[in-house]
């Protein structure tokens, strides 16, 4: 029983700091030049733009920014990444996907697409441009296996950095509606003692919860909003 | 000495093993295997034959350089989906080729041929980014019904995939390797009717069906 009431107090104090976690900071900001008219029965479609060949905006950073936004209860209806650009291939695919609202109205011009368009009911589509890099890293951790038992021992820490810039077009009125954009930053810590106990800074998740709160506001008209 | 003997042949034995061991385990196969969905726009008037040869529809990419793993990675299966659902929507009627170019079926406006001219990866390790990357070039084929050339074109494609927690190299290259077929399907569909020989093939066409509606009516 010696050995189990031994790792007992480091797990204890891993499983503590999993739900502590590292410190991260967001800073969201919003140019706004029209308000949301989002209507019964109406969708947005959250899409990430992959153009670039330096970095990808993460495919699970818009499921998270859809999943906490879709509440068809308060009026806002997502339709899933994937599911929208399979429905319309192959005229959102990374290197083909409207860059401007004005290439948006030219492809409206083909009647299928048009169709498919209003049959999901798309009011808005929000594209979501930027990545959650690891900007900086220091500390060692080393870990070892003897008879006696294993351990680690050491520190680690590094940065994150998440950028985000998500352009609201009205696809209706065929206008730019508005941005937001969302940069987080965060340490992690990992001190060994025994066992690694991990300080994770969730910042892309907190980055996804700031912008997803934000559009929200955005998307709905003033009086449901604070609903 | 019968133990010496003995012993020699069991060491050789094992290091027979442990060799081919260790050729095989820098060795990589991937088999992509993806699903397409169906374009959405407006089809060409023309009925085509595809043609995808057994070379097309079994491609295997095969690399063994001295700077990098052994690597195969089989493409075969996933192109020929891609491109029987992208060419099958595209035009009025698309009918699959068996064989070319003998005992075409009559009636065929144009007969499309595609062929892998070139597949190239990166892995993260050698660019420095966490990004899986695939390039693919097809060289694209159109004939008449009598074999001759209508045009010649070239379609290349890109996907990537970022590095992912958990994932194997197989799995991140076979998912670059279908966002780059996705690509390929794209630039199929979007350019087709881009290539200046097809545009004015598609235009004859076009008013060869009109004046045949015209005369009908009167």
């Amino acid at each position: 029983m010696k050995p189990l009431i031994n790792l007992a107090a480091p797990l204890l104090l891993a499983a503590a700091a999993l739900s502590v976690g590292g410190c991260t900071t967001v800073v969201i900001d919003e140019y706004r030049r029209s308000t949301g008219e989002l209507a019964v029965g109406d969708s947005v479609v959250i899409l990430g733009r992959r153009h670039s060949s330096e970095y990808e905006t993460e495919p699970d950073l818009i499921d998270c920014v859809g999943d906490t936004l879709h509440s068809p209860e308060s009026g806002v209806n997502i339709i899933p990444e994937q599911q929208f650009v399979d429905a319309l291939y192959p005229w959102f695919e990374p290197r083909k996907a409207p860059m401007h609202i004005k290439s948006l109205s030219k492809l409206m011009d083909i009647p299928d697409v048009r169709d498919r368009m209003e049959q999901y009911g798309v009011k808005y589509i929000v594209w979501i441009d930027g990545s959650t890099e690891t900007t900086s890293s220091a500390g060692s951790i080393g870990c070892s296996i003897s008879t006696a038992g294993a351990g680690c021992f050491g520190f680690g820490t590094w940065d994150k950095e998440s950028d985000y810039e998500a352009s609201v077009w009205d696809f209706r009125d065929q206008e730019l509606s508005g941005k937001i954009s969302a940069d987080a930053q965060g340490t992690s810590y990992m001190p060994a003692i025994v066992v690694p106990i991990p300080l994770i800074a969730r910042v892309q998740n907190n980055a996804c919860k700031g912008m997803a709160a934000q559009l929200r506001e955005f998307l709905l008209p003033p009086q449901s909003a604070s609903r | 000495m019968n133990i010496w003997l003995y012993g020699l042949r069991t060491m050789s034995r094992l290091l027979a093993i442990l060799a081919v061991v260790l050729l095989t385990a820098c060795a990589h196969t991937v088999s992509v295997d993806g699903q397409f969905p169906t374009p959405v726009g407006n089809q060409h008037p023309l009925t085509v034959g595809v043609y995808l040869s057994d070379d097309f529809r079994q491609f295997t990419y095969s690399e063994n350089r001295d700077d990098r793993d052994e690597w195969n990675i089989n493409t075969g299966r996933a192109q020929k989906n891609l491109f029987e659902t992208v060419l099958g929507s595209m035009f009025r009627e698309a009918i699959s080729l068996s064989q070319y170019p003998s005992d075409l079926p009559q009636g065929l406006d144009l007969v499309i041929v595609p062929e892998v001219r070139e597949l190239q990866f990166t892995m993260p390790r050698e660019t420095r980014v966490n990004i899986f990357e695939v390039w693919i070039k097809y060289d694209m084929h159109a004939y008449n019904q009598r074999g001759d050339s209508v045009a010649e074109w070239v379609i290349t494609a890109y996907g990537k995939t970022p590095t992912a927690f958990l994932k194997s190299q197989e799995a991140a290259l076979a998912q670059a390797i279908n966002v780059a077929l996705r690509d390929a399907g794209a630039t199929l569909y979007t350019g087709f009717a881009q290539v200046p020989e097809l545009q004015a093939f598609i235009a004859n066409k076009q008013r060869a069906l009109s004046m045949q509606e015209a005369t009908s009516d009167e």
